[in-house]
């Protein structure tokens, strides 16, 4: 196209005339990315820790209250002799308690010393194939003492209920702020056109194509959806670097969480091609109307 | 170059703006369009520049029938013609230049072709050492002469004047006019809008008379012949239904 070069930066300038509707339109385009990147960053980690959680080959089997250490010892015993079991390590209340201590301090756990202690004995059993994990738990289950099993399917199934429950809450919100954002961004570029429509009836009387006449705009709406995903990208690192770093104290979390450098460059290319997408759309939606209109039409007249 | 065959136009709220209106203007000619206000002045204008269509009859501009137009060609149609508004349409955030030069850049001309061009047609109309200056200062006639150095910066072969005195005063408004009959002795169609009548008797161009929709007169065209046109000007009310002039 002719003059592509002049039309592109009209583009750019209607973004700065504009500005304050500019900055709002950046503002909640802003938000919906930053949520949509918030809970795919989210959905990704729950995915992660329910595989590592999957692929963990530890189950811990706790003992029935008032069977003492040695009544344990041979509860281990009997756990080791089925074929699939690999070793079981035995794993005391003492032990439990002083962790615990450890992660989250001893004031809370002061009172909870030798007979106080709630916790269970216990062992750590590891098995030999993870695709014979349930028959291989019914038969510990059988073992005098044994009371129950801590069952990682089942922590993996939460995990991954929870999972699907934010992405279809997320996926809900983000439709609803995709629309926001559009509806915002055809409104910006609305009151581009009309603090415009002298200029656009002028293209248009001295015959300017319509592809002429729109692109100014379109360049405007993809200039909002590109800075708004540029922010976007910077905003999601320092928030899930905040967030990891505010979690250090809980050491599962830096267990599961994945390193948002494995992840930022798909997240800013979706950011960008949403951002682009959103802003071309809704400056289509805008431009339609005006250039459907002739002559005093475009002026209100 | 333009033809009106038995054209008419009613809007859809019912105003009928043009009854049967046939004509044609020839390459080259300059004419007065003259009639009271809403005696369908300013749809003949709107239906020639496709800002309006016809509710029936056919409009013919450089052999080409109107109504077989695709939408996309509709500017390229506008391209042959230049448009002066009596409000004159400046940016005011432009300087006088850059006003002339959007015309250019709207139709996609190159930078280098706008830098030759348009200080070539601001000279043309006398505004060569104005064309740093804003809008807001310069006098309406001023202007209105940057509007006419836009619609020509492109060319074309026809000038719409629509009003073009309206907001100038007496001094200026012989100016914009004997302008126009320049660009109109270089091969320029040039159709004048005007409530002046003491500019048309001046100028003795071909004249049209729009009232109640109807041509009543046509100086360029014997079987309507001229009328005392000047009844038809300004601030007079609609020409009496009983007094329409148009012979059989």
């Amino acid at each position: 196209m002719k003059g592509f070069g002049y039309l592109v930066k009209e583009g750019f300038k209607n973004v700065w005339s504009n500005r304050i509707m500019s900055i709002a339109s950046v503002c909640v385009l802003i938000s919906c990315l930053v949520l949509t990147g918030a809970a795919s960053l989210f959905s990704i980690n729950v995915r992660a820790a329910v595989e590592t959680v999957g692929q963990s080959n530890e189950t811990t089997v706790y003992i029935k209250d008032g069977y003492s250490q040695l009544e344990a010892v041979y509860i281990g015993k009997d756990i080791e002799k089925i074929s699939n079991v690999t070793s079981a390590e035995f794993y005391s209340k003492d032990e439990a308690i002083k962790q615990y201590k450890e992660e989250l301090g001893d004031d809370v756990f002061a009172q909870m010393q030798n007979d106080d202690n709630p916790l269970p004995d216990a062992f750590i059993v590891v098995m030999d194939d993870l695709s014979l994990y349930d028959e291989t738990v019914a038969q510990i289950q059988k073992i005098d003492g044994v009371d129950k099993i801590s069952n990682r399917s089942e922590i993996a199934k939460k995990l991954t209920d929870i999972s699907n429950l934010v992405n279809l809450i997320s996926f809900w919100v983000i439709i609803a702020l995709m629309i926001i954002s559009l509806f915002i961004i055809a409104n910006t570029i609305r009151a581009t056109m009309y603090s415009r429509r002298f200029e656009i009836s002028i293209m248009k009387s001295v015959g300017a194509t319509n592809s002429f006449v729109r692109m100014p705009f379109l360049v405007e709406g993809v200039v909002i959806g590109f800075i708004a995903a540029i922010i976007s990208t910077g905003g999601i690192v320092l928030l899930y670097e905040g967030l990891m770093a505010a979690m250090q104290q809980f050491q599962f979390m830096e267990y599961f969480a994945i390193p948002i450098q494995s992840v930022i460059l798909y997240i800013a290319g979706a950011f960008v091609v949403a951002g682009v997408l959103i802003g071309f759309f809704g400056s289509m939606i805008s431009i339609r109307k005006y250039l459907k209109m002739e002559g005093n039409e475009i002026l209100g007249w | 170059m333009i033809d009106f065959v038995n054209v008419s136009k009613t809007y859809p709220n019912g105003t009928h703006a043009l009854y049967d209106v046939s004509l044609h203007i020839d390459r080259g000619e300059f004419v007065f369009i003259v009639g009271a206000s809403g005696a369908g002045k300013s749809t003949f204008l709107k239906l020639i520049m496709h800002e309006e269509t016809p509710t029936s009859g056919e409009i013919v501009i450089n052999d080409n029938k109107i109504s077989t137009l695709k939408r996309r060609q509709i500017p390229y149609l506008r391209r042959h013609m230049g448009i002066v508004f009596q409000d004159f349409r400046l940016i005011e955030k432009m300087n006088v230049f850059d006003n002339v030069a959007f015309a250019m850049r709207a139709v996609g001309e190159s930078t280098s072709v706008i830098k030759k061009r348009v200080p070539y047609v601001l000279d043309l109309v006398g505004l060569k050492n104005k064309m740093k200056n804003k809008p807001s200062e310069l006098s309406g006639g001023e202007q209105q002469r940057v509007s006419l150095a836009r619609a020509l910066v492109n060319n074309p072969e026809i000038i719409i004047a629509d009003e073009p005195t309206g907001n100038v005063d007496p001094e200026m408004s012989h100016e914009i006019i004997e302008l126009l009959n320049e660009i109109n002795a270089k091969g320029t169609t040039v159709l004048v809008v005007t409530h002046e009548h003491e500019l048309v008797r001046e100028f003795n161009q071909r004249v049209i008379t729009i009232n109640r929709g109807r041509i009543i007169g046509d100086t360029g065209n014997s079987e309507i012949g001229d009328i005392d046109v000047s009844e038809y000007y300004d601030d007079i009310p609609q020409y009496p239904e009983n007094a329409v002039v148009i012979p059989d």
